[in-house]
């Protein structure tokens, strides 16, 4: 193909796809099943070591940075994305890992300001109490409820609760409505438990390549875990289940149809941070 | 071959859901499925010795409910079981239903969370259970304990799970403040209660397995029994 087009597939691909997920994907790609060893083992090196690496590329490739000025920035800014996705996955898995532990102070003063952040007017009369229950946790001390996801869970939680309140507000108010019936804090634990999945198997880099500049961060990630909720919330009621017992099924066909939406590789689910706002395509 | 033991289990299932039927026709059909039984046994190893490898004999598949307090392992331990990994698993909301293998069955588990606004919904899936899972924090506070006593104490006499096997697995044993197999036994007042009901009471945790993978055999061999009675009746 070289010799026809006079152009490596590196070139090929970042001269004729636009930026996004179908560009560094395909980028992606291209580097990852590479006969070079050079080629192969960009993917994961140190983001500060990228600009050299680029150089290191065009050298092999015989591509004149000057001739091609935008190849080396195209390139750039596909590797950036793609380094940032795989350090994103280890930056999540880290916090995952970190069990809650209440004799944290940091942990225990993130709990108590969820409780301030959802329950603004109310205060908690003590550490261990049913009141917990009112937003959503299943007994009088929330963290047992954070097994599997550990911290993870209540970053993304007090993320919501704080950044999108209203939002927030809405859903929790809707959760005890007798109609709607579910416990606010465990979704919200299995929305991450979703959201987490989505990221490590990779499903989420239409949308991280879509929406990042560079390199995707926590802080889009619990975006996207807002966006998640507000959507479920969104979903559920539709679903119009009998009980909270039917949660799993539902549960499950909401994570299909997110699968199916990111399939599409021009896909951003919440393209600025708006969680009130639908899925827009670019 | 999947196809004729299904055909079996099915007349079985409905020999005994229909419950009167004569004794005549019983025979018969008795009659009729160890002779496809039989012929079904020939037919594999036919087919095996001409395909080198053939289909696996399909295993016996049981229907059990899995049920215990939040936190106890329930989904943990049926992970574990299915050879996924325990690690990020969260708290159940709802109930979910499992294929746990073994050599020598399959059983079809359906768990059931174990929050306290979830357990009034329990009794809505005990309908055409074949056996019982329950499993406890052997290391749980005292009020925990005693919460979790009265709920293996209503399952053991709820109309559709009393005449049941019963797995009971004081999990948690790998905790320090995790009580015994013989204070569990007498705390749960499996004894007296639980007299003249079948029921194995067994100590675990996520680190031993083999332990684990025994109990439930014990399980599916009183699975299997109740099996043989229900067709001789």
């Amino acid at each position: 193909m070289r010799k026809l087009t006079g152009r490596c597939e590196l070139q090929r691909i970042c001269y004729n796809t636009k930026p996004g997920a179908s560009r560094t994907m395909k980028i992606e790609t291209s580097l990852r099943d590479s006969k070079s060893k050079l080629l192969q083992t960009s993917v994961s090196v140190h983001p500060d070591a990228i600009e050299k690496t680029i150089d290191d590329i065009m050298e092999l490739k015989k591509i004149n940075p000057d001739i091609n000025p935008q190849l080396g920035i195209s390139l750039q800014a596909c590797l950036l994305q793609i380094v940032g996705y795989r350090n994103l996955i280890a930056d999540v898995e880290k916090l995952r890992r970190e069990s809650y532990d209440s004799d944290n102070p940091q942990h225990e003063e993130m709990l108590l300001k969820l409780w301030k952040f959802l329950k603004p007017n109310t205060p908690l009369e003590s550490r261990i109490s049913k009141q917990w229950c009112e937003i959503g946790f299943q007994g009088d001390d929330p963290k047992t409820d954070f097994r599997g996801m550990g911290l993870l869970g209540l970053y993304n939680l007090q993320y919501f609760a704080e950044r999108d309140a209203a939002a927030a507000q809405q859903v929790l108010s809707d959760s005890l409505h007798p109609k709607c019936r579910y416990s606010f804090a465990i979704v919200g634990i299995n929305i991450t438990d979703l959201a987490y999945n989505l990221l490590v198997s990779g499903a989420l880099k239409t949308h991280f390549y879509n929406i990042a500049p560079e390199a995707p961060t926590l802080s889009h990630f619990q975006q996207t875990f807002c966006y998640l909720m507000h959507e479920f919330h969104k979903f559920w009621i539709e679903e119009d289940p009998m009980d909270i017992m039917e949660f799993n099924r539902v549960r499950e066909k909401f994570r299909k149809r997110i699968i199916k939406q990111l399939q599409n590789p021009d896909m951003a689910l919440c393209p600025h941070f708006a969680a009130s706002e639908g899925l827009i395509n670019m | 071959m999947g196809q004729l033991e299904s055909q079996i289990q099915n007349e079985k299932m409905e020999q005994m859901a229909c419950g009167d039927l004569g004794f005549l026709q019983t025979l018969k059909a008795q009659k009729l499925a160890s002779s496809m039984k039989r012929w079904s046994k020939i037919f594999i190893r036919c087919f095996r010795a001409l395909c080198c490898k053939g289909p696996p004999p399909a295993r016996p598949e049981y229907d059990l409910v899995c049920i215990g307090l939040t936190g106890s392992g329930k989904t943990s331990l049926l992970s574990k079981l299915c050879s996924e990994s325990p690690d990020s698993v969260v708290s159940t909301t709802g109930f979910s239903i499992k294929a746990v293998p073994f050599q020598n069955a399959i059983l079809n588990v359906k768990e059931l969370g174990g929050a306290d606004n979830i357990r009034k919904y329990w009794s809505r899936y005990y309908q055409g259970s074949q056996g019982v899972i329950f499993v406890l924090d052997s290391a749980s506070s005292e009020d925990d304990l005693e919460t979790a006593r009265n709920e293996l104490h209503s399952a053991l006499q709820h109309p559709q799970l009393c005449t049941l096997p019963f797995l009971i697995l004081a999990n948690h044993q790998d905790k320090p403040a995790a009580r015994s197999v013989q204070e569990v036994k007498k705390y749960f007042e499996l004894e007296p209660l639980a007299r003249g009901k079948r029921w194995i009471l067994q100590p675990c945790s996520l680190d031993d397995m083999e332990a684990l993978k025994d109990s439930f055999s014990q399980l599916i061999n009183l699975l299997e029994e109740k099996d043989h009675e229900a067709v001789r009746m």
